[in-house]
């Protein structure tokens, strides 16, 4: 597998391209900024919704437990998954139960996670996500980008080639418009025909054993009304406890991931249609794992606003996909190794941790002190590649001892105006990959500092 | 049996209790002539269009004039008509509907309502356009508010509306009508009965 790094850099080949997606992302942080400065209570808000979710993940059980059966006694099929095989296995069960072959999805992180689309390919059905967003990236064989915004790294010009592909629109037409007019129709088409509709859930209320799912488009609902069966798959974090709950969720979600005030819809949804049925499927997936790893349980808070991403220096400058976890960018940068310390060792890397992701949380995790942690982690694991391990041995023993740090700011203030270019920029110095190094100073810092106050202390004393 | 080992791994791992926090004081009371004043300005910002006429008793006749194809839901034949057993392919001709909200949210400009107000939870959906009429006396500050005169177990099923069906997938575009309506309509009426109408 190819790091983080590696694929940055193929993202930022296209200059042009990698401009356009930092400052779209950045017009989005931009936005979620004025939204958070219209609400005045948005700093208590911030910490309340922190707080509600930290009683929950401390009182986790027996609210699911207070959810299961408010929710059986609506009518609904409550499943519970162990990890993703048997997720997947559960809703196949259910699909073939009610001899359903065509199938609707509106977005969901935790179906990304689990790979249900080609679990349920592979079983010769047809899975269509209705989120325009997603359903351009799956024409195309790709996954999100973006967790909100899961085609930010297309243009329009990308998407109308393809649509004349699949949907026949007119060739080299790339009007918005006009493309999500098309989408729209052959969308409808899909709901209208579909035997069973799956979403993701954004929250599940304990004590009235509802599910909440916040769309702009509306894919969810359609989806859910129109197909006799509905599905909703959630990860156990996803409890709250009561509906005034939600209040302090939905104040705070689509501001932090859109800047608007709510989203266009925010649905509810308890008992199952006539004639209907409704099931929840709630998934553990190393979630309760996780939980039992103090330093990381923070992290089960997120409620996937995508806010952290926006802001992101890294994921501005490097995509979505350079991060090859389902979810990218700062947040996913400490689920990643919870999940799979081996396979995502460098993500906790991919930061410059500046602590703009820990700013904008909604739920206030720490993002920039538990990527800082896993660090810590991974390297006293002996997790990191073997170069990166000797240099920062080497760096350990000199930054440890004055001596050592002094002359080795000697050597290298010689070395870099007198080596030839070609062996300070060698391979092995990844930073000079991309950049020039700085004009080297004739004196380090120190010595000048020594001079100056010397010089200031002639110069009191002359007075 | 998985939901068992589950819930065992997470009743070990949970962290040591800690109590629900108390709420935030409570916000300010705000005039309803604020309310509906702040409500309006988002409205216009989620991408709906709104109408103020004087009382209830306007809406037909300028519903009359304006949609005369609207569905209005507030009457018994065409509740019946589109009920909750009505085939999707009959509801997906839906052109304009008119339904009534029970509370709009000052903050964001949403409006709930649920199973009470539709015969079939497709119609707020599918419909090319959808009109919603609001008592403008139903109007409170903020979620929190909406969510204290809101009783999930009243319904199966519940809705915040917040403007037109929208998406910005493609480059960041904002357009309307992605799956849902292309557009919203807010009539927002008051309770003492005048002549006179206002359109804006």
């Amino acid at each position: 597998m190819t790091g983080h790094s590696e694929k940055a850099g193929q993202f930022l080949k296209d200059e042009k391209r990698a401009d356009w997606h930092d400052q779209t992302l950045w017009i989005v942080r931009q936005k979620r900024d004025k939204a958070a400065w219209s609400v005045s209570e948005w700093e208590g808000l911030r910490e309340y919704a922190s707080q509600i979710k930290d009683h929950v993940l401390s009182n986790l059980d027996d609210y699911l437990i207070q959810f299961e059966e408010k929710a059986v006694e609506n009518g609904v099929n409550v499943h519970w998954a162990s990890n993703a095989h048997e997720f997947n296995e559960i809703i196949l069960h259910i699909v073939k139960a009610n001899n359903a072959v065509k199938i609707v999805k509106s977005k969901s992180m935790l179906t990304e996670e689990c790979g249900l689309n080609p679990f349920l390919e592979k079983n010769g059905l047809e899975v269509v996500d209705t989120d325009l967003g997603e359903r351009i990236i799956q024409f195309r064989n790709e996954p999100p980008s973006h967790i909100v915004l899961p085609a930010i790294h297309l243009k329009k010009e990308e998407i109308g080639e393809l649509f004349h592909e699949k949907l026949h629109t007119e060739k080299g037409a790339s009007d918005p418009k006009y493309l999500t007019a098309a989408a729209r129709v052959h969308l409808r088409e899909k709901f209208l025909s579909a035997d069973i509709a799956i979403t993701g859930v954004n929250f599940a209320v304990a004590d009235s054993g509802t599910v909440v799912v916040c769309t702009n488009e509306g894919n969810a609902d359609m989806g859910v009304h129109a197909a006799p069966v509905q599905i909703h798959c959630m990860g156990i974090e996803k409890i709250i406890p009561r509906a005034e709950d939600l209040a302090v969720f939905t104040r705070l979600l689509a501001r932090s991931a859109t800047g608007q005030p709510i989203t266009t819809y925010t649905s509810h949804y308890r008992k199952p249609k006539a004639g209907g049925q409704m099931h929840v499927v709630i998934v553990d997936n190393g979630r309760s794992k996780s939980l039992g790893r103090e330093k990381y349980r923070n992290s089960l808070k997120c409620i996937r606003c995508g806010a952290c991403m926006n802001t992101c220096p890294v994921y501005r400058s490097s995509g979505g996909h350079s991060y090859s976890y389902v979810i990218p960018g700062p947040v996913g940068s400490i689920l990643a190794p919870g999940s799979d310390i081996n396979k995502f060792n460098d993500l906790p890397f991919a930061s410059s941790l500046c602590g703009s992701c820990t700013n904008v949380c909604p739920v206030k995790i720490d993002i920039h002190n538990l990527l800082y942690d896993w660090r810590q982690e991974i390297v006293e694991r002996k997790l990191l590649p073997p170069v990166k391990m000797f240099f920062l041995k080497i760096t350990g023993k000199v930054l440890s001892q004055s001596s050592f740090y002094n002359l080795s700011g000697k050597v290298a203030r010689w070395a870099l105006r007198n080596f030839p270019r070609k062996m300070v920029y060698h391979r092995i110095n990844v930073w000079g990959w991309g950049r020039e190094l700085p004009e080297v100073p004739k004196e380090s810092f120190k010595q000048r500092y020594r001079k100056n106050s010397q010089k200031r202390r002639v110069r009191n004393e002359q007075r | 049996m998985s939901r068992d080992d589950i819930l065992q791994t997470v009743k070990q791992n949970v962290a040591e209790f800690k109590p629900l926090p108390k709420y935030l004081k409570d916000t300010e009371q705000q005039s309803a002539e604020k309310l509906k004043e702040i409500f309006i300005k988002y409205l216009k910002q989620v991408g709906a269009q709104f109408i103020e006429l004087k009382s209830n008793e306007d809406i037909a006749p300028f519903i009359a004039e304006h949609f005369p194809g609207a569905f209005d839901f507030g009457k018994n034949d065409i509740w019946e008509e589109y009920s909750e057993y009505c085939p999707k392919e009959k509801l997906n001709q839906l052109e304009t509907v008119m339904l009534e909200g029970q509370l709009g949210v000052a903050e964001n400009g949403a409006i709930w309502l649920n199973d009470s107000d539709f015969p079939n939870r497709l119609i707020p959906f599918i419909a090319q356009q959808v009109i919603i009429k609001l008592d403008s006396d139903k109007i409170v500050s903020n979620m929190i508010e909406a969510y204290r005169k809101i009783n999930l177990e009243n319904a199966g099923f519940g809705v915040f509306i917040s403007g037109p069906s929208k998406t910005a997938d493609i480059e960041q575009s904002l357009v309307y009508g992605a799956h849902g309506p292309k557009e919203l309509k807010v009539i927002l009426y008051s309770r003492e009965k005048t002549n006179s109408k206002n359109v804006r």
